[in-house]
């Protein structure tokens, strides 16, 4: 452990504790809150560029011995995550009037970085609580309507108990072990023993829980709904790609055996299938988007039945495609002042008229979202499927892509309001400036990766 | 300019075209159209004269350009004319300038995004024609489904979201099926083979046991059987081709549904030959219930242009059936049946979106007398008429006439040697011939002559801009029905080439099935598999001259 080293590796992390520290200075100190703004923006950009540095060069280094270490994927994942994290913000202006935002957002952020360098399971279960709570407060946070307290508390209690599960499966691994490294969790998996066994499921339920995962997933929905839009742009895609990168740094490498790979399979399977269906009824932008994570995180699940090096590949280029995607559409979300309105998907009906740009944009992200070529999303599934199909889990495979299958309809019923719909929905305002801006760049980061797809995989 | 820029020419015209139509300021419909069609136009000049270069003597690959892509998992951006496709991406790039400026009085409301779609659409048509890696393929064959479900979903008519729905929701269900038997059919050539590639030539070789050949055939077939439609699977053309625009239904039935024959062609029977000739009567009897079932229910029906699209189904049927006959004539028989339906069915659909702008009914029952009431319309219509009910002279002659003649090459062998179902089949799909000929001419009689009466007279008879447009399609048919043997010179090659790969046993020694006999050889028990083993394979019932070509 030395100083340089700590200084180095951790630049990611003391970027954003230093936007942490000058936000809470800020406001002790009597002022405009205007600053905030441009002080989170910077320090998760900074945060970003230090991260792709890192991977750039390929450092990899201990700080920590055995708790926390840094190398290239790790890097990679900071990237990717941090740079999603900062189109966030830019959709995230109207949200300054809440003080306590731009500081919950890099704390929780924080959490992410921490967790996808953790080396053990106690580093790992800072950065998932630290990661976790200040999500719970977001929530809360805007308060615009009865039901957030209902949809905080419950994702409150199952977070709450999701961690519970996580810490009881850890200490049943050390105690078969003596270890809290992630590697007595490969271990575990290949050991026959009924103990190893019943940890290895604990882990993996937290996971589901976290991620959302069919018949973990109640809490999303109402959360999502809840939630101020770009809250649930965070939840959705950070909140995600935290919890399954770290999924994969905890995995590692190591072949699946029964009973693990049922479990890995038939849950997602199930959250895929359940997914799509139930976001054909929904009437709330949200809440669909909240089914419809649910089912992504079940092809993100499915990443895991494929080999080891292409785990982390293919779960890293979905979670950032899957990431644009749903801030694309959520950018160019008409504003209105009433929250509950702006989320009807009824109030899209007709908005090609009104606002060309946002429905072509919404339109380009749910058809990636389904998976239709030539968007981007088709090739993140692909990678995904192939990867099943390597590993011989044709039957797996296949019932998971008639899965996706089910999910075309409510994407296409999206694209059916915005463009062939007579009836107009109500008036709202166009989207800011800022977050139409996040939404080009989503766009453009959208289009390099569909013509070089071959590219961003040759970098992981 | 190097060839293979030309074809890329051909391909991305399309693209360049959208990019300027976006650059154009709102409520410039006028340039739009013109800059669309000038667009296509460019595009037919080019693929002409690529047509006119096209060796038809060369093995292989023309104009090709072959670039690493995705070089993790061996795509390689890859594309290129050979006898398959050359016929059809000129088809494509005919069509195209016609659907442009049919449209012009049509699509009055949202007109940029409309011509957007269509160039959209073009270029997804022409890339899955002349895509050589099944990664390409697969991408541009989905793609095309979404702009087209904007074109019925917008700009449809009354029930169009149902239709569009369900247009998109039938082929993406095969669609995802198919791309399962994709990544499986790559991954067992890597397991088997050590590489990973996508390159259709490299998949030819693929060897498989029959029984995944069957599964994989099944999953291909399902997808490409949708698009052909191939009776059952075919309910949703109805929909989609009455409630498209007329664009819409040109497109679809001029080049979309033969991306389905194409497929089977080009992929799901030279993929898994030997569960192809094992289903062989399978699919010759679909090919024959469709040729039947399409043409008695275009019998019965009271709108026009549901009449056309059942005609549509109809006369599909022969090319899966001299697809299936795997004999010489046949298969270039189907050839020229997907170019010159493309014509026709192109034709009759702008003919009936040509009285529906005038009328805005398509109840046959409104009309009567057209002929005395617009003479120069009736005069195309007619031809048309005639050309899908196959008349000599005409593309549709060419093209029914080898197909049928293809099914009985093949089944009179058999037939002579005791296996009476192939001559079946063949002969039953005559029995389309006559019905094709009666709903045909009942609808003329019934539509041009008898007492005069339209909604909305007086009538004005066709401009300049229609019978333009008319007179390309009515010259091509002509072209095509007096002077076949250019383009099929063109296609031989191919033919040969399919008919090879087909015959070809590939099950990696594990399956027996009679070696190269004619598709139909195995009809003797149409449900199940092969299961006359005493049929010696050398025996003659490799009927003399059946191999011979056409010159």
């Amino acid at each position: 452990m030395n100083a340089q080293e700590i200084l180095i590796a951790m630049l990611p992390e003391h970027l954003l504790l230093a936007g942490i520290v000058l936000l809470l200075c800020l406001e002790i100190a009597p002022g405009r809150a205007r600053g905030a703004f441009a002080i989170s923006l910077l320090a998760v950009a900074s945060a970003t560029v230090a991260a792709i540095w890192l991977f750039a060069i390929g450092y990899a280094a201990e700080p920590f011995a055995g708790q926390y270490s840094v190398d290239p994927v790790a890097s990679l994942g900071k990237a990717i995550v941090l740079a999603l994290a900062v189109l966030v913000l830019l959709i995230s202006r109207g949200e300054l009037t809440q003080r306590a935002f731009p500081v919950l957002l890099l704390s929780s952020l924080y959490g992410v970085c921490l967790l996808l360098s953790s080396d053990t399971f106690l580093t790992l279960f800072l950065g998932l609580e630290l990661m976790s709570l200040p999500v719970y407060v977001l929530v809360l946070l805007a308060f615009r309507r009865p039901e957030s307290a209902e949809a905080a508390l419950k994702y409150l209690v199952l977070g709450g108990t999701a961690s519970a599960t996580l810490l009881m499966g850890v200490s049943l691994l050390y105690g078969a072990s003596g270890s809290l490294s992630l590697d007595v969790f490969a271990e575990a998996i290949e050991s026959p023993g009924t103990m190893a066994g019943v940890a290895v499921a604990l882990v993996v339920v937290s996971f589901f829980l976290k991620a959302a995962i069919v018949p973990f997933h109640a809490w999303a929905p109402d959360a999502y709904e809840a939630a101020t839009v770009p809250v649930t742009a965070y939840m959705s895609t950070i909140v995600k790609a935290g919890v399954l990168l770290a999924a994969v740094r905890v995995f590692g490498g190591v072949p699946l055996s029964s009973p693990t790979t049922e479990l890995v399979a038939l849950l997602p399977l199930l959250s895929i299938v359940w997914g799509n269906l139930a976001a054909m009824r929904q009437q709330s932008f949200r809440r669909m988007i909240a089914y419809s994570s649910i089912a992504h995180a079940g092809y993100l699940f499915y990443a895991f039945l494929g080999d080891g090096a292409g785990r982390f590949q293919a779960v890293a280029f979905y979670v950032l495609v899957y990431g644009l995607m749903n801030i694309l559409a959520f950018a160019v979300l008409p504003q209105n002042a009433d929250d509950a309105a702006r989320d009807r998907l009824d109030n899209l009906k007709g908005l090609f008229r009104r606002d060309r740009f946002a429905a072509l944009m919404i339109a380009i992200a749910m058809l990636s979202l389904a998976g239709i070529p030539p968007f981007p999303g088709f090739v993140a599934k692909f990678l995904i499927f192939k990867n099943v199909f390597a590993a011989g889990y044709t039957l797996y495979a296949v019932l998971g892509l008639v899965g996706s299958y089910l999910g075309i309809y409510f994407y296409l019923r999206v694209i059916q309001y915005l463009f062939m719909s007579t009836e107009e929905g109500a008036p709202q305002q166009p989207p800011e400036r800022l977050a139409l801006g996040a939404g080009f760049i989503c766009l453009v980061a959208s289009i390099l990766l569909a013509v070089f797809p071959g590219w961003v995989l040759g970098l992981s | 300019m190097s060839d293979a820029a030309l074809l890329n020419i051909v391909l991305y015209l399309p693209l360049a075209g959208i990019a300027g139509i976006v650059a154009l300021p709102q409520r410039r419909d006028g340039q739009v159209r013109a800059l669309s069609l000038a667009v296509m136009l460019l595009q037919f000049v080019v693929a002409a004269l690529l047509y006119l270069r096209f060796d038809p003597a060369a093995e292989g690959l023309q104009f090709e350009t072959r670039l690493p892509w995705i070089a993790a998992w061996g795509v390689y951006y890859q594309i290129g004319l050979d006898g398959y496709n050359v016929l059809l991406v000129l088809l494509t790039a005919f069509l195209g300038p016609l659907v442009v400026a049919g449209a012009f009085s049509a699509i009055q409301r949202e007109v940029k995004l409309f011509y957007a779609m269509v160039l959209a659409l073009q270029f997804a048509m022409v890339g899955t024609f002349v895509a050589q890696d099944l990664f390409l393929f697969y991408l541009f064959w989905e793609a095309m489904l979404i702009p087209l479900f904007f074109i019925i979903g917008i700009w449809g008519g009354e029930r169009r979201i149902y239709a569009t729905l369900k247009f998109v929701l039938y082929t993406a269900f095969g669609s995802i099926l198919m791309l399962a038997a994709v990544i499986y059919l790559v991954h067992s050539l890597n397991t088997t083979s050590g590489v990973t590639t996508f390159a259709f030539a490299d998949l030819y070789k693929a060897e498989l046991p029959l029984d995944v050949q069957t599964i994989l055939l099944a999953a291909f077939a399902l997808s490409f059987a949708i698009k052909v439609p191939m009776v059952p699977l075919h309910t949703w053309l109805p929909d989609a081709h009455v409630e498209a625009p007329t664009a819409g239904s040109v497109i679809l039935a001029g080049v979309l549904l033969k991306m389905g024959t194409y497929g089977f062609m080009k992929l799901a029977f030279p993929l898994f030959p030997d569960a192809a000739r094992l289903y062989a009567p399978l699919f010759g009897t679909l090919a024959v219930v469709s040729i039947i079932y399409g043409a008695c229910l275009a019998l019965v029906q009271t709108d026009i242009k549901k009449i056309i699209a059942y005609s549509s189904i109809s006369h599909l049927g022969y090319v899966m059936l001299g697809l299936v006959s795997l004999d010489l004539l046949g298969i270039q028989g189907a050839v020229v049946q997907m170019v010159s339906h493309g014509l026709v069915a192109g034709g009759l659909f702008l003919m009936v979106g040509m009285i529906y702008e005038r009328c805005h009914t398509r109840e046959l029952a409104a009309y009567g007398g057209i002929a005395k009431l617009l003479p120069i319309y009736s005069v195309f219509l007619l031809i048309l008429t005639l050309a899908a009910i196959g008349l000599p002279t005409t593309s549709g002659f060419t093209g029914e006439f080898l197909a049928l003649l293809g099914a009985f090459r093949a089944a009179w062998p058999l037939h002579v040697q005791g296996t009476d179902y192939p001559l079946i089949v063949a002969s039953s799909a005559v029995a389309g011939v006559v019905l094709g000929a009666l709903y045909m001419l009942w609808f003329a009689q019934r539509f041009l002559f008898g007492e005069a009466k339209a909604p909305h007279q007086p009538l004005r008879d066709l401009n300049f801009r229609e019978k333009s447009i008319l007179a390309a399609i009515v010259v091509a048919v002509f072209a095509f029905g007096l002077f076949p043997n250019e383009p099929m010179r063109k296609t031989e090659l191919a033919a040969r080439q399919y008919q090879r790969l087909v015959r070809t046993e590939r099950g990696g020694g594990k399956v027996a099935v009679a070696p190269s006999s004619p598709m139909l050889s195995a009809a003797g028990n149409p449900s199940g598999p092969v299961s006359a083993p005493s049929r010696d394979p050398n025996s003659p019932a490799r009927a003399p001259g059946a191999d011979e070509g056409t010159r």
